[in-house]
């Protein structure tokens, strides 16, 4: 039997953790995300950019009391790709 | 956190990460304590300067807003800064609070322009916003809250009208105060879990 691809964008656990966590909720900024993933700073920064790339994500950079601060929050593709992500991953686990 | 997973644990981060954002519910229990313990205040005060004969004492409630406002205004913005999220419950409690916050204030002005006591009104309309975030929230205490608003606001107007402000200190109790210390308590609970 022949398994649908895993999408080659959320098939990673730094990103999936990211968008898992922002199925959650409305926004998130730079510094919750890094809280709860546990990611170092670089790495963090680099799978943003890959998601954002690949339109999951938007990403906003603002000032906060003078110091930057950058608010991501899940667009309808990301969701998208989240739903069809699980469907896949049940697929998996189910056969 | 780069490395290939197997489907097993790619469902295992997908709950992990999703059980994580759950557990970042704002902290509602200041407002309702800060409001609370201002308003009931802002009762027993007025009652008193009300029965002394001084004819300014409704501008303690006006006061009472302001400190109250501001209060929640930064501790708004500090838990907004120190928590890094906004869930989609967060936006709609605030968004709720802030209209009824005007509702309340234009009833207000226009019961006192229409020369009625606004307490019994007050009581019945904040019942609103507690009874609904004690239902967002799942949280009984606050929905018994906003029950007792009702109950309290509607027999105020016909029991009692001199001590309307007395008895609008004693439904902030019940619907504000006993269930914010509750909430505290089931808040704190959580933060330690």
């Amino acid at each position: 039997m022949a398994f649908a691809p895993l999408d080659p964008v959320l098939h990673n656990q730094l990103r999936l953790a990211v968008v898992s966590l922002l199925v959650g909720v409305e926004s998130a900024d730079f510094n919750y995300l890094l809280a709860h993933t546990g990611a170092t700073r670089g790495n963090l920064s680099v799978q943003l950019n890959r998601l954002k790339a690949a339109g999951y994500i938007n990403v906003k950079k603002t000032f906060r009391e003078n110091y930057p601060n950058t608010s991501c929050s899940l667009t309808r593709k990301g969701l998208k790709a989240f739903e069809t992500y699980v469907e896949v991953i049940k697929g998996y686990l189910d056969t | 956190m780069d490395q290939e997973m197997t489907p097993a644990q790619s469902m295992e981060v997908i709950h992990r990460m999703i059980v994580e954002a759950k557990q970042s519910a704002q902290r509602s229990n200041y407002y309702f304590l800060l409001w609370g313990m201002l308003f009931a205040l802002a009762g027993l005060v007025d009652h008193v300067l009300h029965q002394q004969g001084i004819t300014l004492h409704w501008l303690v409630w006006p006061a009472m807003g302001i400190i109250g406002t501001v209060g929640s205004s930064v501790h708004g913005a500090r838990e907004g800064r120190r928590q890094g999220v906004m869930t989609m419950m967060d936006r709609v409690q605030m968004w709720l609070w802030i209209a009824f916050t005007v509702v309340l204030v234009l009833m207000i002005v226009l019961l006192v322009a229409k020369g009625l006591d606004p307490n019994p009104f007050v009581l019945v309309l904040t019942g609103m916003p507690t009874f609904i975030t004690g239902m967002l929230m799942r949280f009984r205490p606050l929905m018994i809250g906003g029950l007792l608003f009702w109950v309290i606001g509607l027999t105020s107007a016909f029991v009692l009208p001199g001590y309307s402000s007395l008895i609008f200190s004693a439904g902030i109790v019940v619907g504000y105060i006993i269930p914010g210390l509750m909430l505290k308590r089931h808040e704190d609970g959580l933060r330690t879990t």
